[in-house]
């Protein structure tokens, strides 16, 4: 067991596990961040996406003891309240079945409108091709993500005629 | 609908006499039965006021306005915790904005609480009705009474009830201590379905908000105070016992709390518990695991073995003779073992303190759980309690419940301590009650003007589990003197219920037999379907009705531009389907390269569901089963070798990723009265034969046996 010192959320956490336990557990079982979901522990469905300094990464293939200094974001600190624009636009359109995928398609979604404000469906399915969905609501994934664009650009535009 | 309450139920039931019980005892365990992580409520209750109207067990109303509706069935992204409520505010006539959903637990008081065959609506839709409309005339009579006029003069609209002629208007929260005590009427009006005013509209999941900010919801995110996290390892070979396991060595890895060796229990797969402090502490330490396994006679089971076995079966099973002078048709068509995956890997929660098992259980059937933990752990009923988690997908997976046996099994050993069982990945493909394989050889009659004079179907299945075949659905109906024989494997791998058990297999195949046929025939696809519908007599069995069905079809192709010419390489095909009572029709445009690259262009679908309850999660529903369908068809089989399962991850197990959707997936609903259908499931059956014609109208290539992924497509 060793004593790791994580940045998560914008809060600093001390969590002591072993050097290999990945960030996926120690969000879920040590800090009680349970919205990072596990389906695979190997990479391939995505359900475990997290930003790692605004990048995703799957927090199943990333150890505890590689995490660093980084500022680790959640789908718990990506808007606490629920209005980045792709929460509000998954709730609008009724994006999630089951829903259990969803966390890893917002933070995927996130990193690309980030990156892509105003992204091509070919950006879309490329970008979001490793998040599978076992309901496949993909369609309105993809409508999501546009809607979500739209509604961050009215933001963007909004803020831009007040300065 | 906006929150979750998180106050005791005033039911009196098993549960509510706990909750209560652990409130009047000082509040402690308040926090154990109640709330769950750090971040947000967990659980849900019905509001507890003495002044609360509660005419039946799926509704409360507070003074102040409040109005709770149970959801009492299992969600699993099939919408019903919202569907269901929505039927109780319909006949209640409240404003939507003014409910609060709660999750239902386990409890008769609820009814149909198991959510399988897409019959949660359809078994729920009359008394949930009437559940809504009794409150609403209470209500109604509360205010007729406290105004001196006859309750038929008054009315009710957005939770109130009004006396137009007086202008008279009072709040159901106003009536509701008035209405509690009243007698519930036997036979309060239900509305006319035309004065629907919230069923049929799009009405967006109630735990939309939680999901996407990660609150927790699912049976994986349970967490309760000192809980203990295990893993649970089995004999990959099905029905294998453990001879030894180096248990003593297990103990000593880091964060183990314990290891045992569970056997001997009722319904239980032997196998072998570690308990850890964290779910990944005992996983890795299941990675030290060393099993002397007893395989059993299973072991000699392989997929390649069952094929040669299913011809020889099919042969000595041989048909009816075909009508001398008629062409003969004939095909064989196969489809692989399928395992469920849900996303979230089987899992449960449980806790065994003074006597009493208390489960949080991700389950389609909560009630088979709780029977087979009586069973199993020799407890009465009324000591298993079991709490409906929401679940990451459920397929038709979590109806078996074995996991919640496991759990419970584990924590009675560790009476006091709360335990979550997590299955890995692996375990789930392991140990999947998957879809049964099944073996279609087809034999036909097609005469000289192109009439199908004879269809005979020699099936074979795994012995067990559903999805036999008989000849008592299209297009054998439509075919006098038809006929299947149905022959099965050895039982030893576990089949079950898997989304549209039977149709998913075995409409691919005889829709895309009815496609050759057309063929055979000389006629045009898609003029020789709607003949054979048109001659297939309404009723039998299934209660086919050919008008629905044409109906379906006719719009699906002209709405996809049936017949339109298309160059080599580029098709369309479309398939039908009767399915838990619906209609469907799904035309599928695909185009595939000559090196036989496969792309999905387009998927029109069109669905005589009857009513729709939300329109929203119909479409989503009909727009995810079809792809779903298109997923398992293209990519999707478990193979047994040497009685396990070969697949053991998404890596060897794929599925449809954003890149092979089609970017148009149309769902159109036919606009009816009719009692609602099923949904959840009729979308899937008609999406792969749709897909399959459609690719042989591009390329040539039939495709008869599944997954297409593994068929070459190359065309020239």
């Amino acid at each position: 067991m060793s004593q790791y010192t994580l940045s998560v959320n914008g809060q600093s956490h001390s969590v002591d596990v072993t050097s290999d336990t990945p960030l996926l557990w120690v969000l879920r079982d040590s800090l009680g961040l349970t919205g990072t979901k596990y389906g695979c522990g190997i990479g391939e469905c995505g359900a475990c996406t997290v930003h790692l300094d605004g990048v995703p990464k799957r927090a199943c293939q990333t150890p505890v003891s590689e995490v660093g200094h980084a500022a680790v974001t959640t789908i718990e600190g990506l808007d606490p309240t629920g209005k980045h624009p792709l929460q509000q636009a998954w709730c609008e359109l009724d994006v999630p079945q089951c829903g259990y995928c969803q966390a890893g398609q917002l933070m995927t979604a996130a990193a690309l409108l980030k990156r892509t404000p105003h992204p091509t469906d070919a950006d879309i399915d490329r970008t979001m091709a490793g998040n599978l969905c076992r309901c496949n609501s993909y369609v309105r994934i993809r409508a999501g993500i546009k809607r979500g664009a739209e509604l961050a650009a009215g933001v963007a535009h909004a803020q831009g005629g007040q300065s | 609908m906006k929150r979750s309450v998180d106050s005791p139920s005033r039911l009196v039931d098993r549960r509510a006499f706990i909750k209560v019980s652990a409130l009047t005892g000082g509040g402690l365990l308040v926090g154990t039965y109640l709330r769950f992580g750090p971040s947000a409520a967990f659980a849900e209750a019905l509001p507890a006021a003495a002044d609360t109207f509660t005419p039946n067990a799926f509704i409360s109303i507070a003074p102040t306005g409040a109005v709770s509706i149970i959801a009492p069935n299992s969600e699993m992204g099939q919408g019903i915790k919202t569907g269901l409520p929505m039927i109780v505010a319909e006949e209640l006539d409240v404003p939507w904005e003014q409910v609060t959903v709660v999750q239902g637990d386990l409890n008769p008081a609820y009814g149909r609480q198991f959510s399988v065959g897409s019959g949660s609506t359809t078994g729920n839709f009359t008394p949930l009705r009437h559940a809504g409309a009794t409150a609403r005339a209470m209500l109604v009579a509360a205010a007729a009474d406290t105004w001196g006029v006859p309750a038929t003069e008054c009315t009710t609209e957005k939770g109130a009830v009004v006396h137009v002629a007086s202008k008279r208007r009072a709040t159901y929260g106003e009536l509701a201590t008035k209405a509690a005590a009243l007698t519930p009427p036997a036979n309060a009006p239900l509305k006319d379905a035309k004065d629907f005013k919230l069923l049929g509209t799009r009405v967006p999941g109630v735990d939309n908000k939680k999901i996407v900010i990660g609150a927790p919801l699912f049976g994986i995110d349970v967490k309760l105070p000192g809980m203990l996290y295990a893993t649970y390892t089995k004999c990959p070979v099905f029905g294998g016992t453990v001879v030894s396991a180096n248990i003593d060595e297990i103990k000593t890895r880091p964060g183990v709390r314990d290891a045992f060796v569970l056997d001997g229990i009722e319904g239980l797969t032997p196998g072998i518990a570690i308990v850890a402090d964290s779910t990944w502490n005992a996983f890795s330490a299941g990675e030290s695991l060393k099993v002397k396994w007893n395989e059993g006679a299973v072991a000699s089971q392989s997929s390649v073995e069952m094929a040669k076995q299913a011809e020889q079966l099919a042969k000595s099973a041989p048909p009816a003779a075909l009508p001398a002078g008629a062409k003969v048709v004939e095909a064989a068509y196969h489809y692989p073992f399928l395992a469920h995956a849900t996303l979230e890997p089987q899992n449960c929660t449980a806790l065994f303190k003074n006597g009493v098992m208390e489960m949080w259980t991700p389950t389609q059937i909560p009630a088979s759980g709780q029977s087979l933990v009586t069973r199993g752990l020799g407890l009465a009923a009324k000591d298993v309690v079991v709490h409906i988690t929401r679940l990451g997908g459920g397929f038709g997976r979590r109806g078996s419940n074995e996991y919640s046996l496991e759990a419970a099994a584990i924590a009675k050993k560790l009476e006091g301590t709360p335990v979550k069982l997590m299955w890995k990945r692996e375990d789930d493909f392991a140990h999947d009650n998957y879809r049964s394989n099944g073996w279609h050889y087809f034999s036909a009659g097609v005469d000289a003007s192109g009439k199908v004079v004879a269809l005979h179907d020699a099936f074979v299945k795994m012995q067990g589990g559903p999805g036999d075949m008989s000849a008592d659905g299209f297009p054998f109906i439509a075919v006098p003197g038809s006929g299947v024989k149905s022959s099965k494997l050895p039982p030893g791998i576990p089949t079950g219920y898997w989304r549209a058990p039977g149709d998913n297999g075995n409409v691919w195949a005889t829709q895309c037999f009815v496609d050759e046929l057309a063929h055979a025939a000389g006629r045009e696809p898609l003029a020789f379907t709607l003949d054979l519908i048109a001659a297939t007599p309404s009723g039998g069995e299934r209660g086919f009705d050919p008008a629905k069905m044409l109906t379906v079809l006719n719009l699906a192709t002209k709405k996809a531009g049936w017949g339109t010419p298309r160059p080599r390489g580029e098709g369309q095909g479309f398939a039908i389907t009767h399915t838990n009572n619906a209609y469907i029709a799904i035309v599928a445009d695909v185009a595939v390269t000559r090196e036989g690259e496969l792309t999905i262009k387009k998927l029109t679908g069109v669905v005589d569901a009857g009513t729709i309850i939300n329109m929203s999660a119909a479409e989503a529903q009909v727009q995810g089963a079809m792809l779903d369908g298109i997923s398992a068809a293209w990519f999707q089989k478990i193979t047994i070798e040497h009685g396990a399962a070969a697949q053991a991850n998404f890596s060897d197990y794929r599925m449809l990723r954003m890149n092979q959707v089609p970017p148009v997936v149309d769902v159109e609903f036919i606009k009816s009265s009719a009692p609602p259908t099923g949904l959840g499931e009729p979308g899937l059956p008609a999406a792969a034969p749709a897909l399959c014609n459609a690719i042989f109208a591009a390329t040539g290539v039939r495709v008869r046996t599944l997954p297409i992924f593994d068929a070459s497509l190359k065309w020239s």
